[in-house]
């Protein structure tokens, strides 16, 4: 079944040519859903009657009379006491630290603001990352400001933390549970410290130290998704259970068995950059680009950036490492395994790849995202034969990202249940209530275990089984240090005094305070002669200093330099003394030591690895268990960001979506997995029950081009039922919980994939629908029902009016994308659209040519580019976009309403083989068109065309009358339907956070701290849209102007531009003739979307590019 | 005629009501004519009030100054200007007024003032008699009585209502006379029934309904509009704060820079208000104000913790209780009554009581409870949400003085909001400035306007001529 098509498509409705799809996307705002829900609750079933409207009016009247002789109330300007030198309100200062969350980490600069933090930038300085993000280090700050976080420690009863309702009322004091907790606790007690992957040299140094006195005591560290497999397999092969460095910037040939190394697995940032260098287009002629080949059944992001899709069944992705294993020995001369056999054509191309892979041997990587010891093993085996290590990957710097280990969690829940732990402490992040497949034996277990304790910062269903919580410090308010590979060390500091310390409650602590105070340890030890701290010796004239130094820890802090003196000093020769080496790399973030790099061969036993991988199953339907972009493995369950941000692949929000394939019978028609959601467009979906594992959920199910046949997909990490307190925790109960679904192999090690037992029939419709697929699609055609005829879908309106007047833009440039054998046809292509494209602009009767030499050439004109090879569709911009913008968060309803409010979405389109089909990602924001549509429409000229190419939003002016939204052609514009973020309430009626009603989300003063006090809060009725960050243009001019110089390129960088991983954004002053965004306006891959409509766009995109064999596509 | 006559007298009205503004306007000119008094008045705020009373009868940190001149009197007048000048060197020089003095106050030194002319150390003087004597108080009355008319901008309001009700009598007047006229046709043309109308069935009549209620609406929208725009609007605010801090003796007199204090304004977008320990910089030394002697200055120290008694900050501040901060400063006020006065007596335990209790209101509120921590100002410039002004593009960039948008603020007592800070005056100001195109690199990327002022073409370049009135300037 070839089925080829050449242009781009969005969804299954979309190929088929529903006539109720063309109907709900001519308008920009669909109205059905709206009406349905406020005639459900009842608000649109009375009729208003003309002596209400007086009624109304009359009240209005007095309201307003009453509102505006009401005298101007009295604002207060609340100095500091002490003021910091190095703050100055209104100026932001940026800190140097790291994100860390289990195995996730990223190097980032805090940007503060009056001394809170406010927004993540990526740390340039690291050569890991190298100034890129993740959407998981971007939502990061939001959590500081949880309403959910706890103010101190706590007892737990019964599941229910003990605090009084009056929250007012201080809880338990630190001395008070340090007693009771002391008090459990005896020197032989057994003890096992439960936490997620421990980067922290310091931390582990406390647990060490915590062990001097409670001897008995293990660290189980396990990781929700875990890779204890490649831990095991390195051990097994080369004797240091470590993770390589891998280099995918050194592959030529990239093949990945349902590896998300793009988007999840092990260092999805670090990975992303290095994977984007090697496939940049900087030219035409003698483009080079590397290939990437997934196996995987279940489209993953990285299998959507993949130049070739292999779709194996999750059962069989042994038989295929085993049927390259075999293909590659025998062209390098290496012994055959027997393992499970591959059949069909799938064996057929993993020959082919092995070939690939053969030929570009030590330039070739294989990695595997699989939880199978002989799996892994073999995939070891198989970079060895091809001299990988060394260049590839190697043992130089490797990964300490994952540590956790599956058996050692299994052992401790046996010794749990059979009564021989006497003490567990759950470290923040972890939740192994939750997490692990075996969670319902751990809650029993837990009864049995005398004394438990958890770090978090937050409730969880581990916290609910504890006897206390002690809760730790954000990663924001603390003091640390990561080592997230060899050698390479970055500091965490706080960049905010702990927030619920300093509103006179006890407050949150450390948890290697924690522990050493447990442990009796001599805190003094680190205290004293500490004569090279020059905050102790102005704290004598001034009060102030030592109490905030005491807030920011001042114990750990010590602690930790200690630490760094005695073992991290001596392994750099660049600094004399310490302060200055400390001071160093308290301003970078990180510290590379030098290293010896340490290597050695390979010894691993492949027969008996091949042994031990997973058999093919003969069952008819397989899933596959995944973790997401935002999601992870449940921990990031409580952020609304992270909820809201739709899943790169899938386009869904609040929740996990059984993913099922898409059938293609060769003609117009298209198949889904047991005919279910054939309204996916209108906004419906069904939801059917499965049973796995002998576990029943009921799961809302998404169609998804490019899954297998045979296989279904769901994301891990959702379904929590415990992320807070009653009516805060925005995280509770979305989705549902798959981890039960995982189990166990032979060697222990956690599996993600099982077979399914059974799917039922359709049971319920989803209400709420948020996916984000068929919200503000754009330019897409159709065919019409009435006429048969091509026409652009969000046009059709116009069309009908204008008797095909717009006929000619049915071909519309959106997307250009072709394979890198091609290129120069590609290249053709584009120049011929474009010339195309300006001809028809030429006949217009706006002068652009006289506006653009009047007034746009001089100064600046703002301008971007974004390559779409380099975008990997990861949602790191969007979510910094959401951060830096104030952009509220709406929930589920408005979303399942088309009412999301993100200024920049990822578009994702697919093409190629409808089965299996290629992927392009293409952020859309505002185009800031010099000819805008938008702009000629508006009644009240609120939104206009600045003399630096900025197409400006002015709220204030704004009467939400919609058209420009409307007339937008790129639909990047978003109307405030509600008060999202509340700004419109008066303070008097703020919603009550002492009474346990739900309150709007970010109503509450705490989360509003996030909000950046540069960027307007948009209250209702209220168009907005992308400002290109307008905010940082003004901030870059302005500095540049007190420093009485030109702006220079990459002065003024937008958040989506800092935030992107791989650089595929750029932005800069079109002006400006020199720089990088002048270099990549010359690139000929360049076009404009939707050119041909002389919207006069800044914003370039540069054609996606794929390395496709096209033999394996046979 | 009755007639003639009214419309005579009407005129005559209206004349004098013409004349009678400039009459009222004539009004200012010469004002006090004890210049020397002021001049003094200045200098010794200056220099001496630091550590002089300024009620030149009790000591402070220097002796009274009231009769100063008497005690010299035994001197030339050369010795007293040499020992404001330099009485230190006059010490060592065995000068028997000076050694006695010294006996009296050591250790305590005077500064030096070499710059003092004689004349100017006579205008001091001359102030020092004045205050001594009382006789200030009539002539600083009279100047500052003389200051308010200057400033009284002259109001024309009753004018114009004059002007309506004479322009409305002559309406009532002409319509009379033209119903008169009408009356006297018709009985000329012989129409019996004629009468004539009344004054009543004028003013009833439909047009001037009509009119009455067109004007009513005119006015009412007109008046409705503009105090829509000005909703929100706060001109001329001065509340009063939780300290009366004087800009004019810091600004004003002592001539602190502005950007001293507020040392946001050149770096960033806030001006600030200054922290308590800027304050302290100079209040560390100068603990007694020249205005409000302990009053005042205690909040600061209240505020920040700082016992000026023994001029150490207090350990542990933010735990003490408010009867232990109360204790502190209520010794150090009456430390310094009683060295102003020599004792307590009944009239300086009611100031003990009353500085204490303006600590208190002043530093706390229903939100704050404790003394300790910020001063809690009443914000004067208020913006709204959904505009962003920046004072470092302003002050640093811009070059402007403070004083272009917060008017002569070293004038005030107490400081208020010059400006209206509405768009129109933003804007308006916008297409006045100029930009300091040639001295700032920046704005060499506006090549076409340099060529365009090389060429003559362009006198300037106004902040509108580089999208300074665009939305997104300010908005956004």
């Amino acid at each position: 079944m070839k089925n080829k098509n050449n242009g781009v498509w969005i969804g299954v409705d979309q190929l088929q040519n529903d006539p109720s799809y063309l109907e709900t996307n001519k308008n920009e705002f669909t109205e059905l859903p709206v009406v349905d829900t406020l005639s459900k609750q009842g608000a649109m079933d009375t009729e208003a009657s003309r002596r209400d409207f007086l009624k109304y009016l009359g009240f209005g009247l007095g309201a307003a009379t009453l509102a505006a002789s009401c005298e101007i109330p009295v604002k207060r300007a609340v100095p500091y006491v002490v003021k910091p030198d190095e703050i100055v309100p209104g100026v932001a200062t940026y800190y140097a630290s790291s994100f860390v969350q289990g195995g996730d980490y990223c190097p980032v600069l805090v940007k503060t603001r009056e001394g809170r933090p406010i927004k993540i930038e990526g740390n340039t300085l690291s050569n890991i990352t190298k100034g890129g993000t993740s959407a998981r280090a971007q939502a990061s700050v939001l959590s500081l400001y949880d309403t959910n976080r706890l103010d101190g420690p706590y007892r737990v009863k019964e599941g229910k933390i003990q605090r009084s309702a009056d929250r007012n009322e201080r809880g338990p004091s630190w001395e008070e549970i340090d007693g009771e907790i002391m008090g459990k606790l005896t020197a032989g007690s057994s003890i096992r410290i439960v936490a997620n992957t421990i980067m922290s040299p310091t931390t582990k140094k406390a647990i060490e130290d915590f062990k001097a006195a409670y001897p008995n005591t293990e660290v189980v560290m396990y990781d929700p998704v875990s890779s204890s497999a490649i831990l095991e397999a390195n051990e097994a092969s080369f004797g240091q259970a470590v993770i390589p460095a891998y280099h995918f910037d050194k592959a030529d040939v990239i093949v990945s068995f349902d590896a998300d190394f793009l988007g999840t697995w092990i260092s999805p940032t670090e990975f992303a950059n290095q994977y984007a260098t090697n496939r940049r287009i900087k030219k035409v002629k003698g483009a080079k680009m590397s290939r990437h080949i997934q196996v995987e059944s279940h489209m993953s992001l990285t299998g959507s950036n993949a130049d070739n899709r292999i779709m194996v069944k999750p059962s069989e992705q042994g038989a295929a490492i085993v049927a390259l294993y075999n293909a590659v020995a025998a062209k390098t001369g290496g012994a055959r395994v027997s393992g499970p056999n591959l059949e069909g054509a799938t064996a057929g191309k993993i020959q082919k790849v092995a070939d690939e892979l053969v030929s570009n041997r030590g330039k070739s990587l294989v990695v595997s995202g699989s939880n199978n010891k002989g799996e892994q093993i073999l995939i070891n085996a198989i970079n060895n034969m091809l001299g990988n290590y060394g260049s590839t990957l190697d043992f130089n710097a490797a990964s300490m990202q994952r540590q956790g280990m599956d058996k050692p969690v299994q052992d401790l829940v046996k010794a749990m249940s059979a009564g021989r732990v006497d003490a567990l402490f759950v470290m923040d992040g972890a939740n192994p209530a939750f997490d692990l497949p075996n969670a319902s034996q751990f809650r029993e277990a837990a009864s049995k275990v005398g004394l438990k304790v958890s770090f978090s910062m937050v409730p969880n269903e581990t916290v609910a089984l504890c006897d206390y919580i002690t809760p730790t410090h954000h990663y924001l308010e603390s003091w640390g240090d990561v080592e997230p590979k060899r050698g390479h060390y970055s500091l965490i500091q706080p960049t905010i005094a702990p927030i619920f310390n300093t509103v006179g409650r006890p407050g949150s602590r450390q948890t290697e305070e924690s522990l050493l105070r447990w442990a009796k340890y001599d805190m003094m030890s680190v205290m004293g002669g500490s004569s090279t701290d020059s905050v102790a010796v102005t704290a004598k004239s001034n009060p102030y200093y030592e109490k905030s130094k005491e807030d920011v820890g001042a114990f750990i802090f010590n602690y930790m330099k200690k630490h760094w003196q005695e073992n991290l000093f001596p392994k750099q020769s660049g600094f004399a003394t310490f302060k200055m080496f400390w001071d160093s790399v308290l301003h970078d973030g990180v510290f590379v030591a030098e290293d010896t790099a340490e290597a050695s061969a390979f010894a691993g036993d492949v027969n008996a690895a091949a042994r031990m991988v997973r058999k093919p199953s003969n069952a008819e339907l397989e899933i596959s268990l995944f973790e997401t972009v935002n999601m992870g493995g449940g921990v990031y369950s409580n952020n609304p960001w992270l909820l809201e941000m739709p899943d790169p692949v899938n386009r869904c929000t609040w929740g996990n979506y059984l993913a099922i394939p898409v059938g293609w019978d060769g003609g117009n028609e298209f198949t889904s997995f047991m005919g279910l959601n054939p309204d996916e467009s209108k906004g419906k979906a069904d939801i059917v029950d499965v049973t796995v594992n002998g576990t029943a959920q009921r799961c809302t199910v998404v169609r998804q081009f490019g899954q297998m046949q045979g296989t279904l997909a769901i994301a891990l990490g959702y379904g929590r039922t415990e992320t807070g307190m009653l009516g805060r925790a925005i995280g509770n109960n979305v989705g549902v919980d798959v981890f039960p679904w995982t189990s166990y192999d032979e060697n222990g090690n956690v599996q993600y994939y099982a077979t399914v037992d059974s799917v039922s029939e359709k049971v319920a419709e989803e209400d709420r629908f948020a996916c984000v697929q068929y919200h503000h699609s754009m330019g897409l055609t159709g065919e019409d029902p009435e006429t048969g005829e091509e026409i652009n879908v969000d046009e059709k309106t116009v069309m009908t009016i204008g008797e095909g007047f717009q006929g000619g833009l049915v071909n519309r440039s959106i997307i250009y994308q072709g394979s890198l054998s091609e290129l120069e046809d590609l290249s053709h292509h584009i120049e011929e659209k474009r010339t195309e494209a300006q001809k028809l602009n030429s006949h217009t009767l706006y002068p652009y040519d006289e506006y653009k030499e009047q007034v746009y050439d001089q100064g600046h004109h703002w301008s971007m580019h974004i390559d779409l090879n380099a975008c990997i569709g990861c949602g790191a911009c969007q979510v910094a976009c959401i951060a830096e913008n104030n952009v509220p968060v709406v929930g589920k309803t408005e979303v399942a309403r088309h009412h999301e409010m993100t200024w920049l979405r990822i578009d994702r389109y697919f093409y190629g083989d409808y089965e299996n089909p290629n992927v392009v990602y293409q952020p859309m924001m505002c185009q800031h068109c010099d000819n805008a549509p938008c702009e000629n429409v508006c009644p009240v000229a609120a939104t206009n065309h600045s003399s630096e190419g900025l197409n400006q939003m002015t709220y204030n002016r704004c009467i939400g009358t919609r058209y420009c939204a409307n007339n937008c052609p790129y639909k990047v514009r978003r109307f405030n339907w509600l008060d999202y973020t509340t700004a419109d309430l008066f303070g008097a009626n703020e919603y009550d956070l002492n009474g346990e009603e739900a309150i709007p989300f970010g109503a509450d003063n705490l989360t509003r701290m996030v909000l950046n006090p540069d960027v307007t809060v948009r209250s209702r009725g209220v168009i907005e849209k992308c400002s290109f960050c307008v905010q940082r243009i003004q901030e870059g001019k302005l500095t540049a102007k007190r420093e009485q110089r030109k702006l220079r390129d990459q002065d003024v960088k937008t958040a989506c531009q800092t935030a992107c991983p791989t650089g595929a954004i750029v932005f800069g002053d079109d002006n400006d003739k020199e720089g990088i965004l002048a270099e990549r306006l010359e690139n000929p891959l360049n076009y404009l979307v939707l050119e041909e409509i002389n919207t006069q766009s800044a914003v370039r995109y540069q054609a996606r590019v794929n390395n496709k064999n096209e033999e394996l596509d046979a | 005629m009755t007639y003639k006559q009214l419309i005579s007298r009407v005129l005559f009205l209206l004349a004098m009501a013409v004349f009678a503004l400039p009459a009222m306007a004539q009004e200012e000119g010469d004002g006090g004519g004890a210049v020397n008094i002021d001049e003094g008045k200045t200098l010794f705020r200056n220099y001496c009030a630091t550590c002089h009373n300024k009620n030149m009868k009790d000591d402070l940190t220097g002796p009274a100054l009231g009769g100063v001149e008497e005690r010299w009197a035994d001197y030339p007048q050369e010795d007293l200007y040499k020992w404001i000048r330099q009485s230190q060197a006059m010490i060592n020089e065995g000068h028997p007024r000076a050694v006695e003095l010294w006996e009296d106050w050591k250790p305590t030194v005077m500064n030096n003032f070499l710059n003092l002319s004689d004349s100017e150390i006579d205008n001091i003087l001359a102030y020092i008699e004045a205050v001594y004597t009382g006789a200030d108080k009539k002539n600083v009355a009279g100047g500052e009585a003389a200051v308010a008319v200057v400033e009284e901008k002259p109001n024309n309001t009753p004018l114009f209502i004059a002007l309506a009700v004479i322009l409305a009598i002559l309406a009532v007047v002409l319509a009379r006379i033209v119903s008169n006229l009408n009356y006297m046709l018709q009985v000329r043309e012989g129409n019996s029934d004629a009468r004539r109308t009344s004054l009543v069935e004028i003013l009833t009549s439909k047009g001037l309904i009509a009119f009455v209620i067109f004007a009513l609406v005119v006015l009412g929208g007109y008046t409705t509009v503009n105090n829509a725009i000005m909703l929100g609007r706060q001109q001329g605010y001065a509340p009063e704060q939780p300290i009366k801090f004087s800009h004019q003796t810091h600004a004003g007199i002592q001539k602190i820079d502005c950007q001293y204090c507020h040392d946001g304004a050149r770096r960033s977008k806030h001006s600030v208000i200054p922290a308590a320990n800027t304050c302290m910089n100079c209040h560390r030394a100068i603990k007694v104000g020249s205005q409000y002697g302990t009053a005042e200055l205690t909040k600061i120290y209240a505020s920040i913790g700082y016992d000026p008694s023994s001029d150490t900050y207090l350990d542990n501040y933010e735990e003490m209780n408010q009867d232990d901060i109360e204790k502190v400063y209520k010794k150090w006020i009456a430390d310094t009554y009683v060295k102003e006065n020599g004792s307590i007596d009944s009239k300086g335990e009611e100031l003990i009581e009353e500085q204490w209790e303006g600590i208190v209101s002043s530093l706390t509120n229903p939100h704050k409870k404790k003394i300790q921590g910020p001063i809690e100002w009443v914000r004067i410039h208020n913006l709204p949400d959904h505009v962003y002004f920046n004072h470092a593009q302003h002050v640093t960039v811009g070059q402007l003085e403070c004083q272009t948008c917060h008017g002569p603020m070293e004038e005030w007592e107490v400081a208020k909001q010059h400006s209206p800070l509405s768009m129109g005056w933003c804007i308006n100001c916008h297409r006045q400035t100029e930009v300091q195109f040639d001295d700032n690199e920046y704005y060499k990327s506006y090549t076409r306007y340099h060529e365009e002022i090389a060429s003559g073409e362009r006198e300037k370049v106004t902040v509108e001529d580089i999208g300074g009135l665009e939305c997104q300037k300010c908005h956004y």
